[in-house]
């Protein structure tokens, strides 16, 4: 029953069928509520504005930018002292010397930011993607693994911080619990309540919290690679972890990369868990610079809307920046 | 001789990644299984100065204590519920149409408009947030689900285009104008074909958006957060556990409970949409 062509049949178009009215919803719901308040962010960014005193505002042109770099609170030195004359050995040494002053030392919120990216993308990256490689070879076992361990990935930051909350309870808290009955520790640790440790817990936790999604990324890229050239190594006589050091992970790069800098603009932009758990506390030791553009725009009782803008704007222009010097950084490299 | 041995060495291998595989995964799921069994214990058992991990006495008197006390929850789970699903439907509905209409049309304007919807994909949501403020105050959209609903939506389009448009442009085009040959206008030729066949792309997008609305909190804090009326259930749960920490541990470890295990069983669910739509969003980064 083959229908007969007939030009007549076709449809009439009428004006709903143009692409114009396809898109239109789009670019309304669009361009209100989500490039209107952008570009008014930036356009609030150079005025002296308080939310509830629209009558005040005026331009003060970069007046706010500078204000950020003058804000103890921001920019707050961490007060690293760093050695001035190192001896000749001590050069290699540097850089860790430098990572442990930037964990240990608390300091303004942008310096806190920092902070909390350096302790949490190394983690974020290297530990999932081992976890990756062992979960590829479980074999039928792979799959439930990485369900497994996806499973905290769908629930809230609010609902994962409030959990970790009660574990690190200096009292009832499974942590301080099992210290004292296992390893003999008296007192437990204050772990959400001390400058130095505060911001190390809040950094476990969200390792924890993105291990399934970092991993899950990871298995995708293993799965690019095909499986012969690992093997063929193995048969010239290579151990497992010089087929991983040598074939997989250069690899894996393009995914490796990837994953770092998602997780690092993640971090740049962490709220939930400081605003929890720590309210950028004790002393701002956990003060993120989303916390802090929080606190200026709604927190404060000032309603500095122009300032807050200025913050957002600036972590913003940070973050492309540190993008794309790492995306140059990844592109040499290879 | 040599054969067993390595057969054994390879045996043990296996067990032993097996067992570690096993333990961060224990590690994974332990703080919820921990959450779940907490709400069951008495008030007594959780204060006690011996930690248990099984309920001595298996008990359900949090939870009614919950519902009787804790009014608020019950309205924070609506509107969440309400928020998500809207922000589902909306985003899907215009972002596929969207991208139906810039995968399968060329018209003025649409490489630009295309640059500027994935481009702003690279500015971080937190910028928007103060002038989105101002904006729904102006409309006295604020504390309100449609206003939340709106907001979700215009930051989950940009996102459901990228998807939808590379989903749709692998759609071969021979099906649509077959269509249109038997008398199909370009709008039927959408809900008839096109969204037939992104099906499983619709339920990935659908999925993510669910899930990122679902778990948002910034936006949720700023813009809904006066009244019980509005509030959505990450705020909301907050805001219980600064309430009741000082009362009621036995209490919020229900609430806490209720309000991660139906996301759970939905993932567990449509796990496949789930992976496919979180590794789908990743790739915008």
């Amino acid at each position: 029953m083959t229908r007969p062509y007939r030009a007549a049949s076709r449809r009439r178009l009428t004006i709903l069928d143009s692409p114009y009215v396809f898109v239109l919803p789009a670019v309304l719901l669009f361009g209100t509520f989500t490039l209107y308040p952008i570009l008014r962010s930036l356009y609030l960014s150079f005025f002296d504005y308080n939310f509830l005193r629209p009558d005040q505002m005026h331009w003060i042109g970069l007046g706010n930018y500078r204000e950020i770099v003058q804000d103890e609170r921001v920019t707050g030195w961490p007060g690293l002292v760093l050695p001035k004359r190192l001896a000749w050995w001590q050069y290699p040494l540097y850089p860790l010397l430098v990572a442990w002053l930037t964990i240990n030392s608390p300091g303004g919120a942008f310096w806190n930011t920092v902070r909390f990216t350096v302790m949490y993308v190394p983690l974020a990256v290297v530990i999932p993607l081992l976890f990756a490689v062992l979960v590829e070879r479980a074999g039928r076992l792979s799959t439930l693994f990485r369900t497994l361990n996806f499973i905290p990935v769908v629930v809230s930051v609010a609902v994962v911080s409030i959990i970790w909350m009660w574990i690190y309870h200096p009292e009832y808290g499974v942590a301080n619990t099992l210290l004292r009955q296992y390893a003999g520790i008296r007192e437990g640790y204050t772990w959400l309540s001390d400058p130095k440790l505060a911001m190390p817990s809040v950094v476990a936790m969200c390792v924890w919290h993105g291990l399934g999604f970092n991993m899950l990324l990871f298995l995708v890229g293993l799965q690019r690679i095909p499986p012969e050239l690992a093997e063929a190594a193995r048969v010239d006589g290579a151990t497992g972890w010089q087929a991983l050091v040598r074939i997989t992970i250069p690899l894996l790069r393009p995914t490796i990369f990837l994953v770092g800098l998602l997780v690092m603009i993640g971090a740049l932009k962490v709220f939930g868990q400081m605003f929890i758990m720590t309210q950028g506390g004790p002393a701002d030791s956990t003060l993120s610079m989303v916390l802090y553009l929080y606190n200026i725009a709604f927190r404060y009782g000032k309603f500095r809307f122009g300032y807050a803008s200025a913050l957002a704007w600036g972590l913003a222009v940070f973050i492309f920046v540190v993008s794309v010097i790492s995306f140059r950084l990844s592109k040499e490299r290879a | 001789m040599a054969a067993t041995a390595d057969r054994a060495k390879r045996y043990s291998g296996s067990a032993l990644l097996f067992l570690a595989l096993a333990a961060v995964s224990v590690l994974s799921l332990l703080p919820f299984l921990w959450v779940i069994l907490s709400s069951l214990k008495s008030h007594e058992e959780l204060y006690s100065k011996h930690l248990t991990f099984w309920p001595h006495q298996w008990t359900w008197d949090n939870y009614t204590q919950m519902f009787e006390r804790m009014v608020g929850f019950g309205l924070y789970y609506r509107n969440s519920v309400l928020v998500s699903v809207g922000t589902v439907v909306l985003t899907l509905f215009v972002g596929s149409l969207a991208a139906y209409a810039l995968s399968r049309f060329r018209f003025r304007g649409d490489r630009v408009l295309l640059l500027i919807f994935l481009g702003t994909m690279m500015v971080p949501g937190e910028v928007g947030l103060i002038g989105q403020y101002e904006l729904l105050s102006a409309y006295r959209l604020l504390n309100t689900l449609t206003g939340l609903t709106l907001s979700y939506s215009a930051f989950s389009l940009a996102l459901t285009i990228f998807i939808m448009h590379s989903v749709f442009t692998g759609v071969p085009q021979e099906l649509l104008d077959a269509a249109r040959v038997d008398g199909c206008s370009w709008w039927e030729g959408f809900w008839q074909i096109m969204v037939p066949m992104g099906a499983s792309g619709l339920a990935a997008a659908g999925t993510l958006v669910f899930l990122n609305s679902w778990n948002e909190f910034i936006f949720a804090l700023t813009m809904n957060n006066w009244s019980d009326e509005a509030r959505t259930l990450p705020v909301g749960i907050q805001l219980l556990q600064g309430q009741w920490q000082h009362w009621d541990y036995g209490v919020l470890f229900s609430s806490v409970m209720l309000s991660f295990v139906p996301v759970i069983i939905l993932f567990l669910l449509l796990q496949k949409y789930f992976m496919r739509g979180l590794t789908a969003g990743a790739v915008k980064g």
